[in-house]
């Protein structure tokens, strides 16, 4: 923190302060919350902080990251077993290959769709799992289920959960952000990042590069001198009540949070300035992109990075939107023209989400975060009747985990010959995030909370550590 | 609330001070050789610590070894180790059953350890131990009938009994101003007017008890006590007025139960009839909508409405729409957490997995979906207005369709009689080439798309329009000669406008014009109404050909999916944007359809007499449309309809939907079999019957848990914390009573008083307990910091409704009539298939109400309320959390609310001394001589707005002594 920082928030403040430090101010508001956060870790950490990237719509698998051969030379011939299946929007025609081939990336040969060229590059760093299975065909259900371990709404989504858990780590920046897309919310919108029945402040704050923090700059029209007076009266009067009210640990805590809330207002809109970045930051992500649903992604991949690097705990990066009017047009929902639908959605996500990890592993983030990448569930291997999508495959789709304590160049579990379901060390949402709390130190069976009768945790009452993905 | 993680340390503390019992050798050999083992390899799964007891079986203690397990009888058989069902585990010569389990066997000198033990009679110093309980059974405290007999005949005995067991003493009479504050919070949920306090004050001095007496009844009868009260209420039971889930459609129809809640409340409804209501009320007052409403409860969860054509998920989503009306019905009334009785038996209460089927089988036939609610009279009043309108309606249509149809037939005929030579349109692409012509604009007239041959606008009265069905993907305008280029392109300097179908607000790119000249052939323009393009170029510019596509390089069926083409229509350019000339027209191409080109004649067959009477035809239809829409609605409630169950109710196997087990019947829940009269229906019982008796049981005298779960929650509104800190959950995890007794007895005085709340809260707010000092005492605090045992009134926050609608009423802008009707919202609203809502910035005075009338929405985030914890509505939230944070400060300081309402109350200050007229609204008290000088400070550079400001941000506002 530099001095010239410091003057300016204590001119900011006023003569006002509590006395206390930041670190000291969030201390005492953390331990004013009577549901005491269990606050650190049970066992020595892998990682520290969690970026999650997640492209709803139901991204599949079989056209990004499961390599089918099979379905290649079978297409346009009837699924054995699947002729009468009916799926979320009804019936399935023949097998369809995918639109895109899949080449070998990297030492390990991955096969990656060469729908995502720059994303095969990090192939020998990601730890596949293959073989992920959803207890719901549904958008809203399946993307809170991803983020909650349930389909209905009410959990803690993992960030609140980690929020809870682990606390801040930072004292001027919220501990969990959910970065939306400019296209808008994800289905289930604010439930995905919800505190459930865990206390509010561990929700998500909102923020992208095209969205600023609600509430937070002075409002227009008051200037400095006149924040800073009602300030100084507002901390007379609070300082009064509070000598007045012995023993009311609330008061002091209040008194900090607008302090704190202070110096988030400086420091806030610092870490959202991209235009600190150098030109060859911008074009590594693709910032200036003529295609602006891509140059906006692009930014909050920057953003992600810059919030990561400040210590924000759990950033939730959202590539794309809700369900609309058109099927996969906001999102990954490729029902009836897959093709068409990927060659718009592939581009936004690939060259930035890759400038992203390698930014973040040349300056060395890598060792503290941890990068998910997570969809709701899966698409069928067939076509969808009548079209050239596919339909919602809820038995089978993968996700991937990179950066610290994963061990590169995975590839758990695995799907039958077409992709149709998960077959080989089936994953549930579970176990995913039983391996996420691990990497972070936190036994998944251990960390509960009480609700309504029960003692809740994140992973319900499952779930298991995906070892073979431990570096 | 509790939190966190398990505890385990005490339990095995409480194991190793009590090992007395053996011979001292033994003891160590048990030490040595045996409990570090059972320590290592069995606790995990067979003690009080383990996290799933494995075949109900405890190795942590003699007691445990001696019971046995799910298999019956003792484990360990002294002196017999052949015969001992652990050493035959760990030896591995039980079939089916090796111990520990996947993983090795234990080594032989372990083994040969655990014999010896057994042989020398299996010394145990762990017997002084009794087994904990590691989950409840009908013995628990909560299934007990509810006392008649008590110890005490005042709360305030109670209290005092309590707090003089540890010690500890209630505190004095609180300070006048903090009491009267503090009660009609409490009673009303906002604050004293100065004139208020004053005459409180005064009274008081005169008769402090009549004082109280007069003010808890003032406050009681005013209608402000439904308000607070209600909203308690609403939590409890998970009223939300957005469906949730991915769609989570707003709910504009559930605001009548809203309002039935708040009314039953203030006019001190017995509650019982009350709970009976929110499950049968239907049933008990058909055809009396006051009553009928009341059912509404059953459908004010979440409710999934996404169309899924899977037959599993729909049955997962029957089975989830009916666990929320479960899980409310359970915890509000009960007390009980019987949802976690759906997989599998209870694992900490004594419910079985069948009274949860039980209760499921009650609310088989109800679904989810609005119901008109109305009188007899009502119905019939409506019926008979609508009547001759409707008779009217049908003549003038059919006259209309008389006269298309010759229209129709002649068109034809005239069809007939033409060829055409030009191709069909081509939804992948279309060509209109014409003399070289300069434009500056150009525009597209759309009559008609593939999918329906009438008017593009489909504003014909009673015909299907096509509105909203077509759409565009690339409209290109091509210049003349050797050059030639697309110069429509947006990239070129070109601009393109007309209407769309569809709006996504939080994406509003989404479906425009301007997708036509992107030079990609993916996003579509949504074509709406007028069916109309418009091309600006850069400049004028000399063309010979336009080009458009809907579906570039599909095949058909994704050419379907795309949406319908344009195939009618005409192409006008214009220099100026004044004088129009038409270069090309799809008149001369063969139709789409043979309709579209019976449509099409319709153009030139139809004479002047025709359209003048199709328009006023058109024009009765839409008069007598308007008339209809003026006869009153009956109302709608969303208040759910109910059709007999076509089969009978079935257990679902480990919870799942796809795996019946067996038919349970409507009954009675056994998990109070043993004290509240049981009831099992006939399979075949009408639905609503079903729901009847089961509120007549939840509501019987016999039934303890009703009136002990509502008592706490009245309780709970006075204190902040209940008597029992987990208000709907009275099972094994939940918080035991801090006052059994007390408790019983407010329970029993509910009953005896005729189920009435405002008795309660009287005698509750007239007691020595609730009017005591919120003063903090180090002694007393070190004992009970949390002042659990009420040894001071626990000081407290505002609720976030408190909070808003505080600073409404210190601003003098708070409206209070009329109470009820249609919500207020904070957000905007929108729907483009899916629904989102967004925060709004300004708050406009139609939302200077109540915030219990706002329309909370589920997933929804609004300013001040949500910062100040305001739940969101997915599960029930009988206990407000209670948060600081920043982003409370930054609200609180940053939104316009505050600074609107700064702006209101420095408005009605006292001109010749506004700092004691703001002390007044705000805090009801005289500024301190050195508040009244910073304030006059800060007033005198910075304007009385700033110090409002202030003031609406101070903690004395917030919190409550």
């Amino acid at each position: 923190m530099t001095h010239s920082l410091d003057l300016t928030r204590r001119a900011f403040l006023g003569h006002m302060s509590t006395g206390l430090t930041g670190v000291a101010l969030a201390r005492l508001l953390a331990g004013e919350l009577r549901a005491s956060s269990p606050s650190g870790p049970q066992f020595a950490p892998k990682a520290k902080q969690v970026l999650q990237i997640f492209c709803p719509g139901g991204a599949s698998h079989v056209d990004l990251w499961d390599h089918k051969p099979l379905l290649e030379k079978f297409h346009g011939t009837p699924m054995p077993g699947g002729e009468t299946e009916v799926t979320f929007q009804g019936k399935n025609g023949n097998l369809m290959k995918s639109p895109w081939a899949f080449a070998p990336a990297g030492q390990t040969g991955k096969m990656i769709s060469t729908l995502l060229p720059h994303m095969a590059g990090h192939a020998d760093e990601m730890a596949f799992i293959h073989s992920m299975v959803s207890r719901t065909n549904t958008h809203g259900p399946g993307c809170v289920a991803m983020n909650t371990c349930f389909t209905r709404e009410g959990f803690p989504s993992a960030g609140s959960w980690l929020s809870y858990a682990l606390g801040s780590l930072n004292d001027d920046l919220p501990t969990y952000i959910a970065i939306q897309d400019l296209r808008g919310e994800p289905p289930n919108g604010k439930a995905n990042w919800g505190n459930g029945f865990l206390s509010a402040q561990h929700q998500a704050v909102s923020m992208a590069a095209h969205q600023p923090l609600r509430n937070l700059a002075r409002p227009a029209g008051i200037p400095p001198e006149q924040e800073r007076a009602t300030r100084d009266f507002l901390q007379l009067m609070n300082a009064e009540h509070a000598a007045a009210h012995e023993g009311h640990d609330e008061l002091r805590a209040r008194m900090a949070a607008y302090e704190l809330a202070a110096k988030m207002q400086l420091t806030a809109p610092a870490v959202s300035d991209l235009s600190r970045e150098p030109a060859h930051v911008h074009a590594l992500y693709g910032t200036g992109d003529r295609n602006a649903l891509k140059a906006a992604y692009a930014k909050n991949c920057l953003l992600a990075r810059r919030f990561l690097e400040k210590g924000v705990r759990y950033v939730s990066l959202y590539c794309a939107s809700r369900a609309s009017a058109v099927d996969g047009l906001l999102n990954w929902d490729a029902h009836k023209t897959l093709q068409a639908d990927y060659e718009r959605h592939g581009p936004i996500f690939d060259q930035p989400t890759a400038a992203l990890l390698t930014d973040l592993k040349q300056r060395g983030l890598l060792q503290d975060v941890l990068v998910v990448w997570c969809t709701e569930f899966g698409r069928m291997p067939t076509h969808q009747d009548g079209t050239s999508g596919r339909d919602h495959n809820p038995d089978a789709f993968t996700t991937w985990m990179m950066g610290a304590g994963v061990r590169g160049g995975v590839s758990y579990g695995a799907t039958d010959d077409f992709g149709r379901r998960s077959v080989q060390d089936v994953t549930t949402v579970h176990d995913f995030y039983a391996t996420v709390l691990h990497l972070l130190g936190l036994d998944h069976e251990k960390l509960t909370y009480y609700h309504n009768g029960a003692n809740r945790r994140l992973t319900d009452v499952h779930g298991h550590v995906i070892k073979p993905l431990l570096a | 609330m509790k939190s966190g993680f398990i505890p385990c340390a005490p339990f095995f503390g409480l194991i190793m001070a009590t090992g007395f019992a053996a011979d001292t050798a033994d003891v160590a050999f048990f030490e040595q050789k045996i409990r570090p083992v059972l320590v290592e390899h069995c606790y995990s799964c067979h003690s009080a610590d383990a996290t799933k007891l494995k075949a109900n079986l405890y190795l942590d203690s003699k007691a445990g070894w001696e019971k046995g397990g799910d298999g019956g009888g003792p484990v360990i058989i002294p002196g017999q180790p052949e015969a001992s069902l652990l050493i035959r585990v760990i030896q591995h010569v039980e079939a089916d059953l090796a111990m520990p389990p996947k993983k090795p066997k234990l080594p032989d000198a372990v083994i040969a350890d655990f014999v010896t033990w057994v042989k020398i009679g299996a010394p145990d110093p762990r017997d002084g131990v009794k087994l904990v309980a590691k989950r409840g059974d009908a013995s628990w405290w909560s299934l007990q009938p509810v006392a008649t007999r008590f110890p005490h005949r005042s709360i305030d005995d109670f209290i005092e009994a309590a707090l003089a067991a540890k010690g500890l003493q209630r505190s004095g009479e609180a300070e006048p101003r903090a009491l009267i504050r503090r009660m009609t919070y409490d009673v009303t949920g906002l604050p004293p007017t100065a004139a208020e306090v004053a005459a409180f004050v005064a009274a008081q001095r005169a008769d402090s008890d009549g004082a109280v007496a007069a003010l808890a009844d003032r406050l009681l009868a005013s209608p402000r006590y439904g308000e607070r009260w209600g909203r308690h209420w609403l939590d409890v039971i998970r009223f939300g007025e957005s469906h949730g889930f991915e769609r989570n459609v707003i709910n504009d129809d559930l605001w009548p139960f809203r309002d039935y809640v708040i009314r039953s409340i203030n006019e001190d409804r017995p509650f019982d009839t009350f709970i009976v209501e929110h499950l049968a009320g239907d049933v008990l007052g058909k055809d009396n909508p006051a009553m009928e409403v009341g059912s509404a409860f059953l459908v004010a969860g979440p409710y999934d409405d996404v169309g899924n054509q899977s037959v599993e998920a729909q049955a997962n989503i029957r089975a989830a729409t009916l666990d929320d009306i479960i899980t409310a019905t359970s915890g509000a009334f009960l007390g009980l957490t019987v949802s976690c009785a759906r997989c599998h038996h209870h694992k900490f209460d004594p419910i079985p997995t069948e009274d949860y089927y039980r209760l499921r089988a009650a609310f088989e036939g109800v679904k989810h979906g609005r119901r008109v609610l109305a009188t007899r009279e009502e119905r019939a009043a409506f019926a008979t207005a609508m009547a001759p309108l409707n008779a009217r309606k049908a003549q003038l249509t059919a006259e209309l369709d008389a006269l298309d149809q010759t229209i129709d037939s002649r068109a034809r005929t005239e069809l007939g009689l033409r060829t055409y030579v030009r191709p069909k349109i081509d939804p992948q692409q279309t060509v209109e080439s014409f003399a070289p012509v300069p434009a500056r604009y150009v525009r597209f007239t759309i009559r008609a798309f593939t999918s329906n041959p009438k008017t593009g606008d489909g504003s014909r009265a009673g015909k299907p329009g096509t509105r909203g069905a077509g759409r565009l993907t690339e409209f290109e305008v091509w210049r003349a000669g050797a050059g030639a280029r697309n110069v429509a392109l947006a990239s070129q300097g070109g601009r393109a406008e007309g209407a769309r179908s569809s709006v996504a607000e939080d994406f509003p790119e989404a479906y425009g014009p301007q997708f036509t000249i992107d030079g990609l052939f993916g996003e579509q323009w949504f074509i709406g109404n007028p069916a109309e393009l418009t091309i600006t170029l850069a400049q004028v510019e000399t063309i010979d050909r336009i080009t458009f596509s809907n579906a570039k390089g599909l095949n058909i069926e994704e050419g379907q999916a795309r949406g319908a083409t344009p195939c009618e229509y005409d192409i006008r350019v214009s220099r100026d944007g004044v004088a129009w000339q038409t270069v090309a027209s799809g008149d001369d191409r063969v139709p789409w359809t043979p309709e579209h080109g019976v449509e099409r004649m319709r153009r030139a067959v139809i004479t002047a007499e025709e359209e003048t009477q199709l328009a006023e035809l058109e024009k009765q239809i839409t008069d007598v449309q308007g008339e209809i829409n003026r006869v009153p609605k009956l109302p709608q409630v969303w208040a759910g309809t109910y059709t007999e169950p076509k089969t009978a109710t079935f257990v679902h196997k480990g919870g799942d939907p796809m795996k019946p087990g067996e038919a349970v019947a409507p009954a009675s829940l056994a998990v109070l079999g043993h004290v509240a009269k049981a009831y099992v229906l006939p399979p075949e019982t009408a639905e609503g019957q079903r729901r009847l008796a089961l509120a007549q049981w939840i509501t019987a005298p016999d039934n303890p848990l009703t009136p002990r779960v509502l008592a706490n929650r009245v309780w709970q509104s006075h204190f902040g914390t209940g008597i029992v800190d987990t208000p709907s959950d009275f099972g094994f995890l939940g918080a035991r009573p801090t006052h059994p007794e007390l408790l019983d007895y407010l329970a029993q005085r509910l009953v005896a008083g005729g189920w009435k709340l405002k008795a309660l809260h009287r005698e509750i707010l007239l007691s020595k307990t609730y009017r005591q000092s919120a003063a903090y005492r180090e002694t007393a605090a070190r004992e009970d910091k949390e002042a659990r045992l009420l040894w001071r009134f626990p000081p407290r926050r505002l609720s976030a409704e408190e909070l808003r609608d505080t600073m409404l009423s210190v601003a003098g802008q708070l409206k209070l009539e009329p109470m009820g009707g249609p919500g207020f919202r904070l957000y905007k609203f929108t729907q483009n298939n899916v629904c989102t809502y967004f925060p709004l910035d300004t708050h406009g005075p139609e939302t200077y109400r109540r915030a219990v009338y706002h329309q909370n929405a589920r997933a929804s985030v609004v300013d001040v309320l949500t910062d100040f914890d305001l739940p969101d509505i997915a599960l029930a939230a009988p206990k407000r959390a209670n948060t600081t944070t920043p982003l409370q400060a930054l609200t609180l300081l940053n939104h316009r609310f505050t600074l609107e309402m700064a702006a209101a109350l420095s408005a009605r200050l006292l001109r010749d001394d506004p700092v004691a007229s703001a002390y007044r609204f705000t805090l009801q008290r005289e500024p301190t001589a050195r508040e009244r000088t910073a304030a006059l400070n800060l007033l005198a550079t910075h304007g009385v707005e700033s110090f409002c400001r202030a003031l609406l941000n101070a903690n004395e506002l917030l919190y409550l002594d």
